[in-house]
């Protein structure tokens, strides 16, 4: 049986080398910009200009780059952190709460305002920048961080909602009955039971929601005017304007705003994989 | 302890045309102080919205729930002092056996020891003990069920509510637990209400039985009363396994005797003289088809012990026979009506057999074919 097994392996295995090398090549040209951006951190210019491809040797490598490049984007990445962070907390609260409305209450005309709410996923955000221009000029929340902050919580809502709904609809709603029973009010359900059960997809959709703001360039660029206020999106564009003779730099800064996203990547990989999916659904 | 009052409660779910869909007719059920009342009856006949009306989960439509005097239509399923065993046991699955059961403690601000302590207690007499740290999914069915009832018991509620508890388990931890529940009423004395479309589990368990259909109390009595006193065909066939046989046919005054006779065109139908005790209150009857019922442990072969053939015994063929040990089951015919017979397990039968068999007719019940009503 075993033996069965095993040439079944092997032939399998035989079967699939011309998959696995297209898989390499492809993982290959992925990782391409990321060995560049580290390989280039450590060099000068001149290294760069004569060697651009490959690594340079260990001992000549200008660690001040990284130093640069961390004093540079340092005040970026905390700017992101605190929005990126206040906005997914945010966003994910708020959510789970309309979530928990859509899921568990039935009243006349629900559907429609649940239609209606699904309408707002079809408008392409960037319609609404003019307007949110104004609206934002009108609370006088210019060049601020609150902006960022609002606006973010406001748009990922849709989202966030719909994919929150249909998994608070599949919870068994005898749990919901037995809580009540319990002597659960609301707010006491969504805490012990909603979020608790929850959890996968809150990390999902959070990932999702840290990755968006993270990654944010639109909107900072329109909002922001002060540098001390830039977000990485807006700050690593103005670095590339500024620094552009000293590759080293830049990539030691482009590198620095990469790591945080890697290592999230790397703690929560399934997580990530599995945001992917409900992105899969939304479309 | 308490004493639960239903009176005239109609359920009416709304409908997108037309008057909605009434599923309760204005049933009216008084459930005394310590009492255990099984609700039984088949799919949709109303029995587990009635007691989810009860528990407040679902609205009433019209009528009144009294628990202890206190109309609690409007009152919410929290603050009406009662506890709930799901069939699905509706346990919280990230929290252990322990904080399962603590829970409704714990949201109505119980001081920690003595959340501790009753946890502690119900876990002791459900034989919980070993398991408290444990997540439901590390625990048998029975054992989530045990959890399930324990999470009711801590809470030391007025009326304990079952909403088919031993669906979900296999036949042998089904009797167990039916035990155990039983031993539970007994060892609590509080009032209980359970939901079963089981008939044995309603026989064994209930001190009264409530028989619904189609959201409509049929009788409430003890079980024996209900099996042997059934006011209408519906629970004379629901109760009972294998239910009550029925015959249809007329019933005529020969001299100063009642006979009846089978309406049965394809063979020559069975007639007996009904025996004097049969008789009373038939007068209106006469000539007129009647159902008459009689359960499967009255019909018996003319060869067990000896028995006299008398004028109740006939001529029947054999369709099928079920030889259970203890009993026989025979699946008979008289060409026209098929019924059962529980009968000794002395001899085989062999299908197509013609038996002799007597119907101990003092036992039967004569029901009307039209209103299904129990006539003698």
């Amino acid at each position: 049986m075993s033996g069965i097994a095993k040439d079944s392996v092997g032939a399998r295995g035989h079967r699939d080398w011309p998959k696995h090398a297209i898989v390499g090549c492809l993982i290959l040209v992925e990782l391409f910009p990321l060995y560049m951006m580290l390989q280039v951190s450590f060099k000068d210019n001149a290294e760069f200009i004569n060697n651009p491809w490959l690594p340079s040797n260990p001992a000549s490598w200008h660690w001040e780059n990284w130093a640069f490049g961390i004093r540079l984007i340092g005040p970026y990445i905390a700017n992101t952190v605190f929005v990126a962070v206040s906005g997914t907390a945010f966003s994910l609260c708020f959510a789970i709460l309309g979530a928990y409305f859509f899921a568990r209450y039935k009243m006349p005309f629900s559907g429609v305002l649940w239609s209606a709410f699904l309408v707002l996923m079809l408008l392409p955000s960037v319609a609404n920048i003019v307007p949110l221009f104004t609206l934002l000029k009108e609370l006088s929340l210019l060049n601020t961080l609150t902006a960022l902050i609002a606006v973010g919580v406001a748009g990922g809502q849709v989202f966030n909602i719909f994919v929150l709904r249909n998994f608070i609809e599949e919870l068994p709603k005898d749990l919901f009955e037995a809580a009540e029973m319990d002597g659960a009010s609301h707010f006491q359900q969504i805490i012990n039971i909603v979020i608790p059960m929850s959890g996968p997809i809150i990390g999902t959709l959070a990932i999702l929601a840290f990755l968006g703001k993270w990654n944010e360039f639109l909107l900072p660029l329109i909002v922001l005017r002060d540098k001390e206020l830039f977000t990485l999106g807006v700050g690593l564009i103005y670095l590339d304007g500024e620094y552009v003779k000293q590759w080293g730099q830049i990539m030691a800064a482009y590198f620095i705003a990469s790591l945080p996203l890697i290592v999230i990547f790397l703690f929560c990989m399934r997580l990530f994989v599995r945001g992917l999916s409900a992105g899969a659904i939304k479309g | 302890m308490a004493h639960v009052v239903i009176s005239n409660l109609v359920k009416v779910y709304p409908e997108k045309s037309g008057p909605g869909v009434r599923v309760v007719h204005g049933i009216d059920l008084e459930i005394r102080d310590g009492e255990f009342m099984a609700l039984v009856g088949p799919s949709g006949c109303g029995k587990s919205t009635t007691l989810r009306m009860i528990a407040g989960l679902e609205e009433i439509s019209e009528g009144s729930i009294s628990i202890d005097g206190k109309v609690v239509n409007d009152v919410l399923p929290k603050d009406r002092d009662i506890a709930m065993v799901f069939q699905n046991y509706a346990l919280y699955p990230h929290m252990s056996v322990y904080e399962n059961m603590a829970f409704g403690l714990k949201l109505r601000r119980f001081p920690k020891s003595e959340i501790d302590t009753r946890v502690r207690e119900a876990a002791v007499l459900l034989g919980l003990t070993d398991y408290l740290d444990r997540l439901p999914k590390a625990l048998s069915g029975g054992q989530r069920q045990r959890v399930a009832v324990g999470r009711a018991i801590v809470r030391k509620p007025k009326v304990f509510l079952f909403d088919e508890p031993l669906s979900n388990l296999d036949a042998k931890m089904r009797v167990s637990m039916r035990t155990e529940i039983s031993k539970l009423h007994a060892r609590l004395g509080a009032t209980m209400i359970y939901v079963t479309h089981d008939q044995v589990e309603a026989m064994t368990m209930g001190d009264r039985i409530c028989v619904m259909k189609d959201g409509v109390i049929q009788q409430v009595a003890a079980p024996l009363e209900l099996y042997n006193q059934p006011e209408n065909i519906f629970v004379a066939g629901f109760i009972g396994s294998p239910p009550m046989n029925f015959f249809s046919g007329v019933l005529s005054r020969v001299g100063s005797e009642i006979w009846f006779s089978e309406k049965n065109e394809k063979s020559p139908p069975i007639a007996f003289a009904l025996p004097p005790a049969l008789t009373t209150g038939l007068g209106q009857s006469l000539n007129r088809t009647i159902t008459l019922g009689i359960r499967p442990e009255h019909i018996e072969t003319t060869r067990v012990f000896g028995q006299k053939d008398t004028d109740y015994a006939t001529e029947v063929t054999v369709e099928l026979c079920e030889p259970m040990g203890a009993e026989t089951l025979l699946y008979l015919t008289t060409g026209g009506t098929s019924f059962v017979a529980r009968v000794h397990p002395l001899e085989a039968y062999s299908s197509g057999q013609r038996v002799r068999m007597l119907f101990k007719l003092e036992n039967a019940r004569i029901f009307d074919h039209e209103t299904g009503r129990r006539i003698s």
